[in-house]
């Protein structure tokens, strides 16, 4: 018999809310229940339990953000989600054992592995098939041509149009959230930094602001400021590099050169100031690990305000050339009814008219409501989000320098003792979108950690802004979503 | 407007960084080094109970203590650092870039800090560069599972600071134009068959070299079972670069010496 069927909350008016993660767990008696997260519209994000014990009812099929999610929990517990629109495994390719589900196997030792050639699963995966005269099929990756991730593009094309795109992803799947549990609290920080390697500062604070939530942590002013700016600088390196990436794929190399290097200086600058280009091992559960110096902190602020300044006339050469104009126009547009269905996040929901950001939704740190320019278009298209991304490290840049001038003063760490049983959960603003942690801990060691990444909420989308338009566009859509594989595949 | 841009990059000072402040440089990489002369038991101990990824070990050869110290499993979480900084320090300059897996570990004799010199091939790279100068070598990257940090530094190789264009080496499309596979990460179960098909396209003589702690001995995803292990599980390895991530600098000075080695020793790998 299947449970109940799920209520989906409503905001006041009536609207469906926003879906932000489901996930899987099991209780300490080892009962398995799905957790279903919801933006209501407040600072607080809702929680919904189910019994997973029972197949739960899918709801994929009024809320599609969902589809990914349930059959993530499938493969991972082996829960049953009747009704749904598509059943297929997600994590799990051929070459899985069939009927193995990680997060419940106690031994995950798991032999023998069959080899690629002799499939344990009897079902090839099934791509949807598009039939017709003069309609092609283009298999793409998952080894791409260039420095990027793997995963699988399946194409069908009339001529050049693209008539319908499927993705397959999961090939940098590694265990991720199942690698977390027994570790040590303390130790959470270098896994999540290594959950999406460009992103790497996100992650870990979300991470340390769920257990600090979970503990009830309050991190010193001085911490939460400096986390402030870690994050911000983080945001203007995956910018500036996005835009220049952008011209790249468009031809536009003088652009594309001088955006690498305007992100190098940013790269070199942190380097500098705490020691890590990407911000790796700065921060822990409780505040940071390391204090900088007022005059080193002076030194990067200035490099920041420098490469800021220069972004901006970058930039404005850019948005003003007719041959970008022409190919950044009108391509892949996303449109808001198909963003809003499936939960999409950060600067591309946003290039679609969609007015959200954790930063001011669910303020947390440094950050408070009001105090921040969070930019929007309707438009939904590649030059959309290339202005987003412009508009937004500008104000990074803002709201790094406001930070360095009123640092304040004091410790940069909060002790404790992460010994009892707890839960706890936080999102931050990546510059990919809302990514958001869930924590439960016992005895020092995390038993349970769940990571949404905005990449694991955006890729569905992706298809949707590339269909009608010529496959050649294809990379140029594709970087201006700039979504992590990893991040995703986890 | 294109025209101004031209005119401001052409007007800007060079950025590039000289090939003698790249070799030897890990300035970013956080990765650790020993104090031999600060160099105790207690702090040995310590440090090896704190390391995340087992990098840091105490052993017993025959009747001597030792402190093993592996690269190749270094993510450079500065724990050792932190838990007894008067013995270890982090790393100004290194030279352990593109050699052997075995060069990648060194020992110090506990309580009294004597290194013992591990087979670590000390030909200065330096003086093999002009000679490297205008040779075409073709890199094919690839990701069997890496988290993207080491993707976005061997990308930054290719930015207006680093320039690896300047030494004639560049990177392909295609593994069928390359002469070496730089990988990165963990080897997934989802890709060690793309991984193998991908070594197969790369003609003969090929070299591969293993990038970051994860490529070169799995890293934190050693574990895991989503991961087969690290790149030389799947395919045979000629070189290695360690780092979580490893810097541009690293980066460089590891290949140049990945193809030194390759170039001097000879035999089946010549280029």
């Amino acid at each position: 018999m299947p449970g109940e069927l799920f209520q989906i909350p409503e905001t006041k008016d009536g609207k469906r809310v926003r879906l932000v993660t489901i996930f899987g767990r099991l209780t300490e008696e080892g009962k398995k229940r799905v957790h279903y997260i919801f933006d209501v519209g407040k600072p607080e994000y809702a929680v919904s339990i189910a019994d997973g014990e029972q197949p739960v009812p899918s709801i994929a099929g009024s809320v599609p953000a969902a589809s990914w999610y349930e059959r993530e929990i499938h493969d991972q517990f082996g829960i049953e989600f009747p009704g749904s629109p598509d059943s297929r495994p997600l994590l799990s390719h051929e070459n899985w054992p069939a009927g193995f589900h990680p997060m419940l196997a106690s031994e995950v030792e798991v032999a023998p592995w069959t080899s690629a050639s002799e499939r344990s699963s009897p079902n090839e995966y099934r791509f949807l098939k598009v039939e017709g005269a003069g309609i092609v099929e283009v298999p793409v990756g998952p080894v791409h041509a260039g420095i990027i991730e793997p995963g699988h593009f399946r194409f069908s094309v009339v001529g050049d149009t693209v008539l319908h795109l499927e993705l397959r992803h999961f090939y940098t799947h590694k265990g991720t959230e199942r690698l977390f549990q027994g570790r040590p609290v303390m130790a959470g920080p270098m896994l999540a930094e290594s959950v999406s390697g460009d992103n790497c500062f996100s992650h870990a604070v979300a991470y340390c602001q769920a257990v600090e939530a979970a503990f009830r942590v309050a991190v010193p002013p001085r911490a939460a400021a400096q986390r402030l700016i870690g994050l911000e600088c983080e945001r203007m390196i995956a910018h500036v590099g996005d835009v220049g990436a952008l011209c790249n794929d468009v031809g536009f190399s003088v652009a594309a050169a001088r955006a690498a290097g305007l992100k190098e200086d940013l790269l070199q600058a942190s380097a500098q100031w705490i020691g890590t280009r990407y911000w790796r091992g700065v921060t822990v559960p409780g505040g940071l690990r390391a204090d900088v110096s007022a005059a080193a902190t002076a030194d990067f602020a200035r490099t920041v305000d420098e490469t800021a300044r220069r972004f901006a006339e970058l930039a404005k050469v850019i948005l003003g050339t007719p041959s970008v104009q022409n190919r950044f126009d009108l391509a892949g547009v996303l449109k808001r009814q198909v963003a809003g269905d499936l939960a999409v996040v950060g600067p591309v929901a946003r290039a679609s008219g969609i007015d959200i950001d954790v930063r001011s939704d669910h303020p947390y740190g440094g950050y408070s409501r009001g105090d921040l320019k969070v930019p929007f278009i309707h438009y939904g298209d590649v030059m959309a989000r290339a202005r987003i991304r412009i508009e937004e490290a500008a104000e990074s840049m803002r709201l790094i320098q406001q930070a360095v001038g009123s640092l304040p003063e004091g410790e940069i760490s909060t002790r404790f003792e992460p010994k009892q049983g707890v839960q706890g959960h936080s999102a931050v603003e990546s510059p990919r979108g809302e990514l958001f942690y869930w924590v439960e801990a016992s005895g020092g060691l995390i038993t349970r950690c769940h990571i949404k990444s905005p990449s694991f909420q955006n890729w569905p989308a992706l298809p949707f802004a590339v269909v009608g338009n010529v496959i050649a566009d294809f990379p140029l859509i594709n970087k201006s979503f700039n979504l992590s594989y990893s991040g995703c595949d986890r | 407007m294109i025209l101004d841009v031209l005119k401001n990059s052409l007007a800007a000072p060079s950025r590039l960084i000289p090939v003698e402040a790249l070799l030897g440089s890990c300035q970013g990489s956080r990765m650790p080094e020993v104090r031999p002369a600060a160099l105790t038991s207690a702090a040995a101990q310590l440090a090896a109970e704190v390391c995340p990824t087992a990098a840091l070990a105490v052993e017993r050869n025959e009747e001597k203590l030792q402190l093993k110290l592996d690269y190749g499993k270094c993510i450079g979480c500065g724990r050792c650092i932190q838990v007894a900084p008067e013995a270890f320090v982090r790393a100004d300059g290194f030279a352990c870039v593109g050699v052997s897996r075995e060069a990648l570990i060194r020992y110090w004799e506990l309580p009294c800090g004597a290194k013992i010199e591990g087979a670590t091939t000390s030909e200065s790279v330096r003086a093999e560069i002009h000679a490297l100068m205008g040779r075409a070598l073709n890199i094919r990257q690839l990701d069997p599972g890496s988290c993207n940090g080491c993707e976005a530094e061997i990308s930054a190789l290719t930015n207006p600071h680093y320039d690896l264009e300047r030494f004639g080496i560049h990177f392909v499309a295609s593994p069928k134009h390359a002469d070496m596979l730089l990988v990165t990460g963990p080897v997934t179960r989802n890709m060690a068959e793309a991984v193998r098909n991908t070594y197969e396209a790369v003609p003969e003589p090929r070299l591969v070299v293993a990038v970051g702690a994860c490529g070169v001995s799995g890293g934190l995803f050693a574990q895991s079972h989503a991961v087969v292990g690290p790149v030389s599980s799947v395919i045979p390895v000629d070189g290695y670069i360690p780092g979580c991530p490893p810097t541009p600098a690293m980066l460089v000075a590891g290949i140049l010496h990945v193809l030194e080695r390759h170039i001097r020793i000879g035999g089946r790998k010549q280029l």
